[in-house]
């Protein structure tokens, strides 16, 4: 396998697949840094130019936007406080504050530097494990799913800043949303109030851009003046220089925080139709359990960024696997790259591994290779684009303004979504205003339609409502979402008692 | 001068401004996902057309409710030969069931391109080896049987189908999408879906068996997978696919739409694309493509009505 493995990266490694692989990065990079152009769009813009190219030079395109694209949206986040795209909203937590502490180049670095080993690792697994993920995976009826997102909800306990009924009114909230507009299973139209627009619902990307974004540039707006002030001041007082030893130490010296992302992101991948979102939020929402300071997470803490970005990047190895191993895509990108691989004439399912192996290790080779070269596109561009946080708060919030709104239209190709992000936008500005956190919102958006759609479909399989917590891995999860309510409670309680000595404490966490 | 005068005159012979159509690229709108079974028909299809068109075809995928954000932003789209819609048979499913207020009525068809016959797939983890062995074990157990469909669609429509000519009753689970569908069916979740030729790959590693096809005769690409028709079942189903513009659109520019549809559907490249995804090339023109969307409409009717599901 190692020496069909070595093939495979020597066989990328050739000029035709090369450039196709950092064409697709860079391009990644990009798409995944503009808020509101999501991955999946970037590779839909790649995929007619890959019909004309040999099957592995377009895959090796596609995943380069696919792992370029997980990398891109932390720059966003991390600077501007806007997630590029939903999985690095988590990223955004500590990424922003961090920035705003005057160390935006440490905040991008830890990201970028966190995804290329998260990534890494998680490829070394998909190498491994795919066949073993791949069963797993299967065992997962309706039930399984619906313990699975019961207990990623679950994790709005832990989410919450400091009032638990506020949090937990925002988590409903997000689940409310998610009601709107035809149901998913019969299309029935709900609470559409006779409205052509709200028969659509409201999708999710308008609605995160609306809400996070919106509710930025306000705050950024109403501070205009002081900025205006600070945009002068800034040149001397931010650090764009960044010392790399350090910040791959500051990773690496927290080996077991570094795997258990990996290893969420890389299990959250496997599943089908969950995405680099839920992955993130959970790795950042453990990683902040296990912390022995889950206080200093939202400040500007390094463990939240490597969680993140560690479980967004693995969680592109673990979408791979199921196309890999049955030929069933996990995630929209891969869906796309599933239909160029049939367009191609490529039989995917189980048979592919054994019978287009050159094709499969050219996969895994392009993955792993696409990790040094997003770092090499990082490491040149960084230059750049740390320059957003010294661009005067007058002209970027505009230009941001506009990319979201067209980023908004692009989506779906209508005005719908813009008026969508609208409405949003304000009513995220209302929350922040009146000390709502948006992370359990957000949460609560990510899952209620595959909450529902699971419940009825077990219960539609099988009336017997016992199966829940008579199947093993569902009656499991179920447990844990207990337990993992019981934890967040208890260490509310006991960070409470602790706060007063809590505040001297060295930095060392893990 | 002379040279002046002629392009005037020419000018004067164009009838109407629609006879420079297209002077911009085309919006094609597929109603559902990029990768999904019509994008990849769509896309090989949308450069052939592209080809005779001589204008860019943009594939715009919007998708959502059982295709039918597509199909409303299609109606409601300027009728002026600039966006298409890429449709299939749901048109009239989602309009009976009530699903959508969008009938093919409210578009005038381009033209038929390709037609994927159905394929009644069941679970590795099921018992029957063939489709006799099936209809015995669903009527010793009538109700238990899974079925994995979108629900008001083709795929709950074909199951359906085959429940009646056999005198079986089957239990329908609602899973959006061919790929969800096969996650479940692959994991034994469900025991039966409505699957096509794309998944000839999970059947020759015996994770997925094919028991039925639903064409008049055997399909060459599968050759040991009998017809229903020849088991004594009357099931002929396929999905058939096409190009439809808003009502409105003059009639110029539709034959110059069906005009450069007949060429493309003929072009090797697309050919071989549809081939290797188990699809057959189909055309029909503008005439041919209305007279059997309105069979297939009343077909339709006629089957929801039967299944209880009419709502209209």
């Amino acid at each position: 396998m190692l020496a069909l493995l070595a093939d495979g990266i020597l066989d990328v490694l050739q000029l035709k697949y090369l450039v196709p692989l950092a064409a697709g990065t860079l391009i990644g990079v990009v798409g995944g840094a503009m808020p509101g152009i999501t991955i999946t769009m970037t590779v839909i813009m790649v995929l007619p130019f890959t019909f004309g190219l040999e099957p592995l030079q377009g895959l090796a395109a596609m995943i380069g936007v696919y792992v370029g694209g997980e990398s891109g949206g932390l720059i966003t986040a991390t600077l501007l406080g806007i997630p590029g795209k939903p999985s690095s909203i988590s990223t955004m937590f500590d990424g922003f504050p961090m920035t705003r502490k005057g160390e935006p180049g440490r905040a991008v670095w830890l990201g970028v530097w966190a995804s290329f080993f998260g990534g890494l690792l998680g490829g070394v697994f998909l190498i491994g494990a795919t066949g073993w993920l791949a069963e797993i995976a299967l065992e997962f009826g309706p039930w399984e799913f619906f313990a699975l997102f019961i207990f990623a909800l679950s994790m709005v306990a832990g989410l919450t800043e400091e009032s638990l009924a506020k949090g937990l009114l925002a988590g409903a909230l997000g689940l409310i949303i998610t009601i709107f507009g035809a149901d998913p299973i019969m299309s029935v139209p709900r609470f559409t109030m006779g409205s052509e627009l709200l028969r659509g619902g409201f999708p999710f990307l308008p609605v995160l851009i609306g809400i996070f974004a919106f509710a930025q540039i306000m705050t950024d707006i109403e501070r205009a003046r002081s900025l205006a002030e600070s945009d002068a001041s800034a040149r001397d007082l931010v650090s764009l220089a960044v010392s790399h030893v350090k910040v791959v130490g500051e990773i690496l010296g927290r080996p077991f925080l570094l795997l258990w992302s990996t290893f969420i992101g890389l299990l959250i991948g496997v599943l089908p139709a969950i995405g680099g979102s839920a992955a993130s939020v959970m790795a950042y929402d453990q990683a902040k359990k296990l912390s022995r300071h889950p206080e200093r997470f939202g400040t500007g803490t390094p463990e939240g960024i490597i969680a993140s970005e560690a479980s967004n990047n693995a969680n592109v190895g673990g979408s791979l696997v199921t196309i890999m191993a049955f030929g069933i895509p996990g995630d929209a990108v891969t869906a796309v790259m599933l239909g160029a691989m049939t367009i191609h004439g490529i039989q995917s399912g189980p048979l592919f591994m054994s019978q287009e192996t050159t094709l499969a290790y050219g996969i895994f080779a392009a993955y792993l290779l696409a990790h040094p070269i997003m770092l090499a596109i990082m490491a040149v561009g960084a230059r750049w684009f740390l320059r957003i946080v010294l661009v005067p708060k007058s002209i970027l919030i505009p230009v941001v303004l506009v990319l979201c709104v067209v980023g908004a239209y692009a989506l779906n190709n209508t005005m719908d979504s813009v008026w969508v992000l609208a409405l949003f936008g304000v009513i995220g500005y209302g929350l922040v205003k009146l000390g709502f956190p948006l992370a359990p919102l957000i949460l609560g958006l990510i899952l209620g339609d595959q909450i529902e759609v699971n419940l009825v479909r077990a219960l539609m399989t099988d009336s017997d409502p016992a199966l829940f917590v008579t199947r093993p891995i569902s009656a499991l999860l179920l447990a844990l979402s207990a337990g993992s309510i019981a934890l967040a409670l208890w260490q509310r309680r006991r960070q409470r008692r602790r706060q007063p000595a809590a505040d001297g404490a060295p930095d060392v966490d893990f | 001068m002379r040279k002046l005068a002629r392009a005037l005159a020419l000018l004067a012979l164009l009838p109407t401004a629609a006879a420079a159509y297209p002077e911009r690229p085309v919006k094609l709108i597929v109603p559902w996902a990029a990768g999904g079974d019509t994008d990849n028909i769509f896309r090989p299809f949308g450069q052939a057309f592209q080809k005779q068109l001589g204008e860019t075809v943009v594939i715009a995928n919007i998708g959502g409710a059982s295709g039918t954000v597509g199909a409303r932003e299609a109606k409601n789209a300027p009728a002026d030969g600039y966006t298409l819609f890429a449709v299939h048979d749901y048109i009239h499913l989602t309009y009976y069931t009530g699903v959508s207020d969008v009938a093919h009525t409210d578009f005038a068809p381009v033209c038929a391109v390709a037609s994927t016959p159905s394929v009644l797939t069941a679970s590795p983890k099921t018992k029957w080896r063939t489709l006799p062995e099936l209809v015995a074990d669903a009527k010793a157990r009538p109700g238990q049987i899974t079925v994995g469909a979108t629900l008001g669609s083709t795929s709950h429509f074909f199951p359906a189908i085959f429940e009646k000519a056999a005198g079986v009753r089957l239990k329908y689970v609602s899973y959006d999408g061919l790929a969800q569908r096969m996650n479940a069916i692959l994991g034994g979740h469900i025991d039966l879906t409505d699957g096509n030729l794309t998944q000839k790959g999970k059947v020759d590693a015996g994770q997925l068996r094919f028991l039925a096809v639903g064409t008049e005769k055997r399909s060459p690409e599968i050759p040991d997978v009998p017809t229903f028709k020849e088991l004594g079942l009357d099931v002929v189903y396929a999905v058939v696919r096409g190009v439809m513009a808003p009502k409105a659109t003059p009639e110029p520019v539709l034959a110059t739409l069906d005009g450069a549809c007949t060429k493309a559907v003929r072009d090797p490249v697309f050919a071989q694309s549809m081939k290797v995804q188990g699809t057959d090339v189909h055309h029909l023109d503008r005439k041919g493509y209305a007279a059997f969307l309105a069979r297939v409409d009343a077909e339709n009717r006629l089957l929801a009505q039967e299944l209880g599901l009419l709502r209209r």
